[in-house]
């Protein structure tokens, strides 16, 4: 199994003045492609802070972190961004779509901007990745006339534009009414299943973790449990 | 460009905050132009009045001075002297005045013979500067033919022009006689063939015209002019010209600005008050779409750390409000440059009863290249702050707001 996410020995404090928290006090997690990763845990349990130590958003007071092979706690913030942009998907509890821009444009943005225009090739993805998230008849609609699902589905399809090795998702569903929220993690489900892409999903929902392929709980700044399930009945 | 087409459609997601801006922008560059082309009128209006009537150039015969004399063969030390009573002439003139006529920037040339003379009518003298110069070039520095109010301008052998002043002064008329005392010391009975208004109160009160012929012989002078007048098609061209005659010709060149420094000063002067105004306009501009960029950057935190979060470079983001700022320049000076002329275009339209225009502004001298570049540039340079802080925002912290 190729192995996407080896994170050793990641602490995490923040200093204010002459005031020390540890947020994170030595997390060991590894993720192989393929794997839908729920991370569960309390308010203030350190997810969010792993998540964007992962996403490479913050970096760790300590430990390594490896990403798809290469190592990425070093990097400058340059060298992060260009990581980023290439190798890792983002979608939040809240879409950020750009409200100016057109569900496509939303979706082809992250290999646009890099590459200064919209080729024909990431006009014709854009358009492959909405209609894979049911949206081919909303293309050319402005982000801002979408609905708050249709908004997250194209979130999740820009986050698959550049074919990230990895997606990090911070509570994808926290903002959605229930249909809206299921429809978005079969959604997320299936391209993991069907591409193998990796996700690693920040969850308060308890039903939502349970149809991931692991859970993983913080506690405290720790690993608390690491526990491996079957989603629908397909052992992983 | 992908960057150009984000950096549009954040300007124009809001039509009225942008239209205000622009128009701001505009107005600004409106004052620009105008005062600009006000000013270069006021200079052209207040240049004309004072060269109207006067030449650009004067050539008269170098100042003789007193001179040691060096060489070998000379054995006691030798001094040349300058005689007082020797008339300072220019005797190549016919040379120079060729010279003159091939320059294409010379419009006009006088040769003259001047000189101080007393006018004497029974007990009344009155004191006048005699120019005697060749009939047909009788208009060629002051417009003399159009501003005889009396008799004609046809000098002929013992002729003379008086300006209306002396003429009241005198109690004289065309066709009446009067006498005329040289400098020299020579007398000649003349006849007044013509009276001439011209406005200009030196001309009108000290001005004698007389032939060149006739002038020879009144001041001596046998074959030499005293003075070679020039009018040139530019008169801010004078100085450069009068420099390039002088070491051509070996004469004394005075350009006419030498001859009016009070008013040289006055257009310094001027100009400067204008520069001020131009700067103001500028910084209000830079002020406006700083201020509004900077609302701009603040207002898209989140969606400029999304763009950074997914990895976008900050060189894009960057580079979409400076050309925001580019835009809000390029169109707002463009619309302002237009306007500008129009208003203009409009005031100089606008004449007193004698046609001469309200206001001495020059449409055409509004500084609309300077406008355009500065407006542009101004704007962009308003627009780093602003886009700098856009670029540098944090990901983590514009996503968690």
């Amino acid at each position: 199994m190729t192995r996407v996410l080896e994170a050793l020995g990641i602490e995490k404090t923040f200093r204010n003045g002459d005031e020390e928290t540890p947020v994170l006090k030595g997390i060991d997690l590894t993720l192989d492609k393929g794997e839908l990763v729920a991370l569960l845990g309390a308010s203030g349990s350190g997810k969010s802070t792993l998540l964007s130590i992962i996403g490479l958003l913050l970096a760790p007071t300590a430990g390594s972190l490896t990403i798809s092979g290469e190592r990425v706690d070093g990097l400058s913030e340059k060298m992060r961004a260009q990581f980023r942009n290439r190798r890792l998907g983002f979608v939040f509890q809240f879409h950020h779509l750009l409200p100016d821009f057109t569900a496509m444009e939303n979706v082809a943005f992250p290999a646009a901007a890099p590459a200064g225009g919209i080729s024909p090739a990431m006009r014709e993805r854009a358009r492959e990745l909405l209609t894979r998230v049911g949206l081919e008849d909303r293309i050319d609609f402005p982000a801002t006339r979408l609905s708050g699902g249709q908004k997250q589905r194209v979130a999740i399809a820009r986050a698959l534009m550049n074919r990230p090795d990895l997606i990090i998702a911070d509570e994808p569903t926290g903002n959605l009414d229930r249909t809206s929220a299921d429809l978005v993690l079969a959604l997320m489900r299936e391209v993991n299943r069907d591409d193998g892409t990796t996700f690693l999903m920040c969850t308060h929902d308890e039903g939502v973790a349970r149809r991931c392929s692991r859970q993983v709980t913080l506690e405290g700044g720790l690993l608390a449990s690491n526990i491996s399930e079957t989603v629908d009945g397909v052992a992983r | 460009m992908f960057v150009f087409l984000v950096a549009r459609r954040y300007l124009f997601s809001s039509p009225s905050q942008t239209l205000l801006l622009i128009t701001g922008v505009a107005l600004g560059v409106t004052v620009f132009v105008f005062i600009t082309a006000l000013i270069a009128g006021l200079a052209t209006l207040l240049t004309e009045q004072v060269t109207g009537d006067s030449a650009h150039i004067s050539l008269e015969p170098p100042t003789r001075v007193a001179r040691v004399l060096a060489g070998p063969d000379l054995p006691v030390e030798s001094v040349a002297l300058v005689s007082t009573f020797q008339r300072e002439q220019i005797r190549n003139w016919p040379m120079v005045v060729e010279l003159l006529r091939s320059d294409p920037d010379v419009t006009a040339i006088s040769p003259r013979i001047s000189g101080s003379a007393f006018l004497v009518k029974a007990e009344a003298v009155w004191p006048v500067s005699i120019i005697g110069l060749e009939p047909q070039g009788i208009d060629a520095i002051s417009e003399i033919s159009p501003n005889i109010i009396e008799g004609d301008v046809d000098l002929g052998a013992d002729g003379l022009l008086i300006g209306v002043r002396t003429a009241e002064q005198l109690g004289l008329a065309a066709g009446q006689s009067v006498l005329l005392r040289t400098e020299r010391g020579v007398e000649r009975q003349l006849t007044v063939k013509g009276v001439f208004r011209t406005g200009v109160q030196s001309l009108d009160e000290r001005i004698a015209f007389v032939s060149l012929q006739t002038a020879r012989p009144l001041f001596v002078l046998p074959e030499g002019v005293t003075n070679i007048e020039v009018k040139l098609d530019d008169p801010e061209a004078a100085r450069a010209k009068a420099r390039f005659l002088a070491e051509a010709t070996g004469l004394r060149a005075t350009p006419w600005q030498e001859k009016n420094l009070g008013l040289e000063d006055a257009l310094q002067a001027q100009g400067r008050t204008g520069t001020m105004i131009q700067v103001f306009s500028l910084i209000s501009i830079i002020i406006g779409v700083a201020s509004a960029l900077v609302l701009s950057a603040y207002r898209r935190r989140s969606e400029v750390g999304i763009m950074r979060a997914f990895g976008v470079p900050s060189r894009f983001i960057l580079l979409v409000f400076v050309l925001q700022g580019l835009l809000i320049g390029l169109i707002g000076a463009l619309i302002g440059c237009a306007t500008g002329y129009g208003l203009c275009i409009w005031i100089e339209g606008i004449t007193r009863p004698d046609g001469t225009s309200i206001l001495p502004i020059a449409p055409a001298q509004g500084g609309y290249v300077w406008a355009l570049v500065l407006t542009t540039l101004g704007a962009v340079v308003a627009s780093i702050l602003p886009a700098r802080s856009a670029s540098r925002v944090d990901p983590l912290e514009a996503i968690q707001q």
